[in-house]
């Protein structure tokens, strides 16, 4: 993942973090908002209708209060405070009284508690209503809610007692006004809010008497458990019923108890506030926001892009800088613009990457001038050795031809071979450096670098122990297990030499030459150590340098040569020496990599991974 | 001089049974000298009538002209202006307006009438009002369930709060006037042994009673009936129906006004037990000729043992009649109207 875009998601997922808690707020914060208003909504239309309720009862004991005091009551009172008064006479006197009055229920009963006439159910006249002859101060008991029984069935009503008094005879006057949908029809609710009243008549929820102003209500039966809860316990609860799957078909239920005199459950309203409105604001709000969010993305993510393109691109152009530098373009360069650090550090890569292309040159430079002295020193030196025999062999044929013609042909013979041979030597110094202009490129096969090191140790052998020279005793360490790897085993070959040879030069007075393979996942490793002279720490800088030699007679291309074959194999040489003890080359060649490469062959018995050969001469 | 009568019994829409209509259909055959057929057309001489068809308006309208050749006299007044289909409301009302000057009154209102200084012509009690159970509904298929119903109805108060004490309390099919056994039937109430017989059915199928839509009487005595009912434990629902809806079979019992023919408790009887039959599904009870009181007697508890007929009581018939109209008498039961002798004295501009 480059930085640019992880700069780019850092950016959007701060901004997606901003947003979505600013829309998280705001739509919470507006719920909150509109709960609470709603619920304030309910509670004024609650208290609208304990109100209502309130007039409806002190309205109900003025009408009732009122009937008892009209002449015409008071007229049926004295009548039947006779003896055989004749109580059929007002059988049908109570429906037009409570026409007159506006109340929907009216009773007159006689003393003795039996019904004389009665508006709800006219055909009960003769039956007794005892509660109302308890003893009782109606006047102070005012306006209550009962349950009636009408002729099509029980009913609520806010019901008042007035009793006329004539002698030792009452007269109740009982009446009141129906609690239903006509009672819903007369509270005014604002949009979104509706009541319902439950009729507490039976003993088990009905739904037949859930109405509203409009009638049974619909889906009457989702309220059955709410009302069983307040058939158990009557107390003011909230509730929520959704009618749908959908939130905004929710509705919020506030139910007031409503009890009779004995504190009975008569009656349930339920005052109800539709979700709709508040869902729908809601979900426009969170339309809303989701539209900013996602507008605000949009343009953060395209601003985050822009701003993580405007961070990251001279970071980027510095990187592919130093890429190419790392890669040998000296003369790379980066554009950044701009006054801010950025543009310094590019700027400062420039400088720098200039410098170092002008060292590298002025290097380069000197390594070449370098070179080419020591060529000329190595040639001069080279060509300076067989060139004194030649001219000394050349004075010699002078002299003797001047001062001794009786030897000149014997000199002559001698001094032809001299110059023949010196001649010789001087091809041989031309073939050797010709060699090393014309290094082929190796063929390429697999091989195994122990048999390599194996057959370069055994041309030595003879040298290892010849007469006349001190003992050198090789020690050979060879990994089994040794992966084959791609090269020139010729080329390879001739590296090994060279170093051996280097090593029995480093050891006149004899040593221990050891050659060691090993290898692991990628690499195999050959070490050539010998026991001899050392080299110094500058010695070994410049050890492979072509034509640097610290030999007397070497012609500096040996290391050269070697590390020329190495690199042309994909691998890696250096030199670890410490004078007086003795030089340590190193080979790092890399595994084949080809699969039509074949292993070594496993060996045939568990031996140790190094196998050490210790010849002796 | 004419007679402006409001009458309900000669609309046959209006009567809750056919007898009315016939009965009805007797008392103009008494007054008409000619017949005429359903075209309005002269067929022949009828009846011995002081009056003749002028106009006939089935249903709705009647106008009947003096005999001129009466065999008893022409009648004092020229003419009499039937005017049918009203309800009893218009009809008291039009006698309050002077609008008429005879009009059927229902008994319940005949107290109203008399206190707003209404002349009444009141009758004997004739007219029985029963409660008839259907056969073949499963809801009454049980007897102990019209007993029950039966025994649970308070006849006096009837009587006293929706009649305002215009009739009496029936026990029996005949009138104690007419047949003199009618004491030997209970009326009053018996609302515990209705409850025990109630408690031992124990049935909660709704009982559906008719009664005439029209018939703002029967309404409110089948009202009592269910709160009586009710208060014995038994379901029983009202309904108002239209003729054409008795046969529906929605109810399982319904009110019926039977009016007695004549004075004749046998006559009468023949009469009623030929209009119960088919309705409650009893079987024959043949009322023989020159039946004795205890043989009639014993005919009326055979029926009325089964409970399939609950006589509630027993209404007179009551006419309002204003304040010109002289020489009126109430007519003898099953007899005609006496407009032959009714004279209208004059008013005074």
């Amino acid at each position: 993942m480059t930085f640019r875009t992880k700069l780019f998601i850092i950016f959007t997922l701060a901004l997606i973090v901003s947003i979505g808690l600013v829309a998280v707020g705001v739509t919470t914060g507006a719920r909150r908002a509109f709960n609470q208003l709603n619920t304030l909504h309910s509670e004024a239309f609650v208290a609208q209708f304990e109100r209502e309720f309130q007039r409806s009862e002190q309205d109900v004991v003025h009408k009732v209060q009122g009937i008892a005091d009209a002449e015409g009551t008071v007229r049926m009172a004295i009548d039947l405070s006779r003896p055989q008064a004749d109580v059929s006479l007002y059988v049908n006197d109570a429906r037009g009284v409570a026409q007159s009055h506006q109340l929907d229920f009216l009773d007159f009963v006689s003393s003795d508690g039996s019904i004389i006439s009665s508006t709800e159910w006219p055909a009960r006249f003769g039956y007794k209503m005892t509660w109302v002859t308890q003893p009782q101060n109606w006047a102070l008991v005012g306006s209550f809610l009962m349950k009636v029984d009408t002729q099509n069935g029980p009913a609520l009503g806010v019901m008042a007692v007035s009793t006329v008094r004539v002698g030792d005879k009452n007269l109740y006057v009982v009446g009141g006004e129906r609690l239903g949908k006509d009672f819903l029809s007369s509270l005014v609710l604002p949009d979104g809010m509706r009541a319902l009243l439950y009729q507490n008549l039976s003993a088990q929820f009905d739904p037949v008497n859930l109405i509203d102003q409009t009638g049974p209500a619909f889906q009457a039966e989702r309220f059955a458990p709410f009302i069983t809860q307040q058939q158990q316990h009557p107390a003011e609860q909230l509730f929520k019923i959704s009618w749908t799957r959908d939130r905004a078909s929710g509705e919020v239920f506030h139910a007031l108890p409503l009890l009779g005199r004995q504190k009975e459950l008569l009656g349930v309203l339920l005052v109800g506030s539709s979700q709709n409105q508040v869902v729908t604001l809601e979900r426009q709000i969170r339309m809303l926001a989701l539209e900013v969010v996602a507008l605000g993305l949009l343009f953060g993510a395209l601003m985050s892009w822009w701003g993580a393109a405007r961070v990251t691109e001279p970071v980027r152009k510095l990187a592919e800088g130093a890429r190419a530098v790392s890669e040998g373009n000296w003369n790379t360069r980066v554009d950044v613009r701009g006054p801010h650090e950025i543009a310094e550090l590019g700027r400062s890569f420039n400088r720098m990457t200039q410098q170092l292309a002008e060292q590298r040159e002025r290097l380069l430079q000197a390594e070449r001038v370098a070179a080419w002295r020591e060529v000329a020193r190595r040639l001069a030196h080279e060509l300076k050795n067989p060139l004194f025999p030649l001219q000394t062999t050349v004075e010699n044929l002078q002299r003797a031809k001047s001062h001794h013609p009786e030897q000149f042909d014997e000199v002559f013979r001698e001094s032809t071979s001299i110059l023949l041979s010196e001649i010789q030597n001087l091809k041989d110094i031309i073939n050797r450096f010709s060699d090393f202009s014309k290094m082929p490129q190796p063929e390429l096969s697999t091989v195994n670098l122990n048999d390599v090191v194996r057959s370069a140790a055994k041309l030595f052998e003879p040298q290892f122990g010849a007469l006349g020279r001190p003992p050198v005793t090789p020690e050979l360490h060879f990994d089994e297990q040794l992966p084959a790897i791609s090269g020139d085993a010729a080329l390879l070959r001739r590296a090994i030499e060279n170093l051996i040879l280097n090593a029995l030069d480093a050891m006149p007075a004899g040593g221990v030459l050891m050659l060691r393979t090993t290898h692991d996942d990628h690499d195999v490793h050959l070490e050539v150590s010998d026991t001899g002279t050392g080299l110094t720490a500058e010695e070994c800088e410049r050890l492979f340098t072509p034509y640097y030699t610290t030999k007397q007679h070497g012609t500096g291309l040996g290391l050269a040569i070697v590390q020329s074959i190495v690199s042309d194999h994909g691998g890696r040489i250096w030199v670890d020496s410490e004078p007086g003890v003795g030089t340590s080359f190193h080979i790092l060649l890399p595994v084949k990599p080809s699969p039509h490469v074949a292993p070594a062959p496993p060996p045939a018995a568990p031996q140790p991974p190094v196998v050490v050969e210790t010849e002796k001469v | 001089m004419e007679i402006a009568a409001v009458l309900n019994s000669l609309e046959p829409a209006a009567a809750s049974l056919n007898v009315d209509q016939a009965e009805a259909q007797e008392q103009v055959d008494s007054l008409l000298y000619d017949q005429r057929g359903s075209d309005g057309k002269f067929i022949g001489p009828a009846g011995s009538g002081a009056f003749r068809v002028s106009e006939w308006e089935p249903g709705k309208r009647l106008v009947l002209a003096a005999n001129e050749d009466y065999s008893g006299g022409r009648a004092f007044i020229d003419s009499i202006d039937i005017r049918m289909g009203h309800s009893a409301a218009d009809r008291l009302l039009a006698l309050e307006l002077d609008k008429a000057d005879l009009a059927e009154i229902e008994p319940d209102k005949a107290r109203d009438a008399a206190e707003h200084g209404i002349r009444l012509s009141v009758s004997r009690p004739d007219e029985l009002i029963a409660l008839v159970f259907f056969p073949g509904r499963s809801a009454t298929q049980d007897a102990r369930t019209c007993e029950a119903i039966s025994r649970s109805i308070d006849r006096s108060s009837i009587v006293s709060f929706i009649l305002q004490r215009q009739g009496e309390p029936a026990g029996a099919l005949l009138p104690q006037w007419s047949s003199g056994t009618a004491f030997l039937f209970s009326t009053a109430p018996d609302p515990i042994t209705a409850k025990e017989i109630s408690h031992q059915i124990s049935t909660t199928t709704k009982i559906v009673v008719g009664y005439d839509l029209a018939d703002t009487l029967e309404k409110a005595m089948a009202e009592r009936i269910a709160v009586d009912a009710r208060e014995a434990g038994v379901a029983l629902a009202v309904e108002p129906v239209t003729p054409a809806e008795r046969k529906s079979g929605k109810l399982d019992a319904e009110l019926v006004r039977l009016r007695m023919i004549s004075s004749s408790p046998r006559e009468s009887l023949v009469r009623f037990v030929s209009t119960l039959e088919p309705l409650t599904g009893l079987d024959p009870s043949p009322v023989p000729g020159g039946a004795s009181a205890d043989q009639l007697y014993e005919i009326e508890r055979n029926i009325l043992s089964s409970y399939r007929v609950v006589p509630l009581v027993w209404v007179p018939e009551v006419y309002g009649l204003s304040a010109r109209v002289r020489n009126w008498t109430m007519p003898p039961v099953g007899g005609p109207w006496p407009f032959a002798d009714v004279w209208l004295e004059q008013q005074q501009q």
